[in-house]
């Protein structure tokens, strides 16, 4: 019962969800501009996990012939036209109305958008390190920069409970995930299956998604992405980068250092650049001037 | 028989008037027959003249039926549909097909709202026809009686499809309103955002794209191809703006050895003299290389496929 009330007020939020505030101001601008650069466009989308989602989602919907699933933003935006693109960018950059009052107590977005291009700009890392052909970078980064997406409306519409998730887990010392399955009898990644649902994701990006704390349970094609998406993941939870709302995540399973191929001490070697893209990422979007 | 007519081919804004006697100045409404079925593609102000000529020459055999298929739902592509008298007829059934854009609105409220209080004094759910209305994707429809509509996305800055239809063997292609894909992002190394990845990934999307399109015009016996500008326009001032060169659709005609071309969706500022000119121009040019026949869209034009 609990499950229908949650999942019926989620549902409607994710009708009408916005980018995250912290791409607003720079979405606004770039595509209200009339000579924008398709660079910026590119830019300004591939930073928002709502605004990527729904592009894909579009892409994919519309063009039903497309054998391939398309998750490369400079690809769709070549194939929907600049203008297509902008107006969608412009229609989901609105202000959180919908939005808890209470939703600032809880997660605050600018950590969790960091926490989330962290991710995206790891597992792109990994894969370029284990030399995945170039044509599926993009799917890897937009699996970590979206992997956490169900928890927007988590944090947005049932705050106070997410709330409540989020003490549970720091006094226990337990993962999210498994406080908020006990608060809401589901979590983020089924928050997220209901956000795959609407926009009618398919592919590496939902199974990420659904699948990134139970990949044990996955059948599908796409564990080489998932496994990359969890060590990513992790990479941003031990190093602070950003705040998903987890402070005790689950270790990563020596299998999948393993099946990944990837020594623990490369990691330390990427600090330097995911800063930097961080950074990068927080001018362009004027959070840090 | 398979038939199609031209009841409109000008492009973005109707222009009467003297300058447009000989090619029309209807905006896109093409009538096409496979045998006794209708198939209407485009509800631009041309479909006007349609339904009064269907009303007075169709009707005595029973309510009109028929499918409309639009290319888009850009204004001058919808805007005489208010004006299709069959839809005021009891026993007219329709359905129409489109593309929606990325707003999800159905099609119905899309073309609908023109049938509103505020635009029209008859409002839609008042119209005593049967209209049904389908979303359309890129697909392959199977239209009974042994026609085939395949749709295909152009390049246009609203979703907009190509259509492919084919019966007793012969094959039909519109590409319009459309504009070759090209790479926005930089190529050139020395400006300031240019990205070596996504340059490459931009210039082969692009290649490929245009290549869909050649194989989707591939032996058409007709294509009616968007050609609103020359190239010399195209290039100084209008890219970007959805449309095509009479250079570019001639060229990718012949690629896709069309066997006619009619070239389509004349500028509204286009003259019957410039039109004229730009026929004779062009048909000159290719005369002695190529098999291809060309010709700029007349209203009131009628191309048999098969008599």
């Amino acid at each position: 019962m609990a499950s229908d009330f949650y999942q019926n007020k989620i549902k409607n939020y994710i009708m009408q969800m916005p980018s995250l505030p912290t791409s607003v101001t720079k979405v606004i601008e770039v595509c209200n501009n009339p000579k924008t650069s398709p660079v910026d466009l590119d830019k300004v989308i591939s930073l928002d996990p709502v605004l990527m989602g729904r592009v894909i989602k579009l892409i994919n919907s519309a063009y039903y012939g497309v054998q391939n699933k398309i998750t490369n933003l400079v690809r769709a935006i070549i194939m929907l036209g600049l203008n297509t693109v902008k107006n969608l960018a412009l229609s989901t950059a609105v202000l959180d109305k919908l939005s808890d009052k209470s939703s600032f107590k809880a997660l605050n977005m600018e950590g969790f958008w960091r926490h989330s291009l962290c991710t995206g700009v790891v597992a792109k890392l990994i894969a370029k390190e284990r030399k995945i052909d170039n044509k599926q970078l993009d799917e890897y980064f937009a699996a970590g920069l979206l992997h956490d997406i169900g928890k927007i409306p988590l944090n947005n519409i049932v705050s106070d409970d997410f709330i409540k998730a989020m003490a549970i887990a720091d006094s226990e010392k337990i993962p999210l995930y498994l406080a908020e399955k006990r608060t809401f009898d589901m979590d983020h990644t089924d928050v997220g299956g209901l956000i795959i649902e609407a926009w009618r994701l398919s592919g590496a990006i939902a199974d990420t998604i659904r699948y990134h704390h139970s990949l044990e349970l996955y059948e599908g094609e796409y564990k080489d992405i998932i496994m990359t998406v969890i060590v990513a993941d992790n990479y941003a939870n031990k190093n602070g980068i950003g705040f998903s709302g987890c402070l005790y995540p689950e270790k990563v399973p020596s299998e999948y250092w393993n099946a990944l191929a990837i020594p623990k001490e490369w990691l330390h070697q990427i600090d330097d650049i995911v800063n930097s893209e961080i950074e990068k990422a927080s001018i362009f979007l004027k959070i840090k001037e | 028989m398979f038939s199609v007519k031209i009841w409109g081919d000008r492009g973005s804004m109707p222009v009467p008037g003297q300058d447009t006697v000989l090619f029309g100045g209807n905006t896109s409404c093409l009538e096409v027959r496979c045998d006794k079925r209708i198939i209407i593609i485009d509800a631009g102000s041309g479909i006007r003249p349609l339904g009064d000529s269907l009303v007075k020459n169709e009707l005595k055999n029973g309510p009109i039926r028929a499918d409309i298929f639009l290319t888009h739902t850009h204004w001058d592509h919808i805007m005489g549909f208010p004006m299709f008298t069959p839809i005021y007829i009891p026993g007219t059934v329709l359905t129409i097909h489109g593309p929606v854009s990325f707003e999800d609105e159905p099609l119905e409220k899309v073309i609908g709202t023109q049938l509103s209080y505020r635009y029209w004094p008859v409002r839609h759910d008042e119209l005593s026809s049967s209209i049904k209305y389908k979303s359309l994707q890129e697909t392959k429809l199977d239209l009974d009686d042994g026609i085939t509509v395949i749709t295909k996305y152009l390049n246009h800055p609203v979703l907009c499809l190509g259509y492919r239809i084919e019966y007793k063997g012969k094959a039909l292609v519109t590409i319009y309103d459309h504009e070759p894909y090209r790479n926005v992002f930089p190529t050139d190394p020395s400006q300031p955002d240019y990205d070596p990845e996504i340059a490459r990934e931009g210039e082969e999307t692009a290649k490929e794209e245009n290549a869909k399109i050649l194989a989707f015009m591939n032996n058409a016996d007709i294509c009616i191809h968007d050609s609103q500008y020359t190239a010399k326009e195209y290039v100084s001032s209008k890219i970007g703006w959805g449309h095509s060169s009479y250079e570019y659709a001639i060229n990718a005609a012949y690629k896709a050895k069309v066997k006619n071309l009619v070239l389509f969706h004349h500028d509204p500022q286009r003259t019957d003299t410039e039109l004229q000119e730009l026929e004779l121009f062009y048909s000159t040019k290719i005369n002695a290389k190529t098999t291809l026949h060309l010709e700029m869209a007349r209203e009131g034009k009628l191309y048999y496929l098969e008599p």
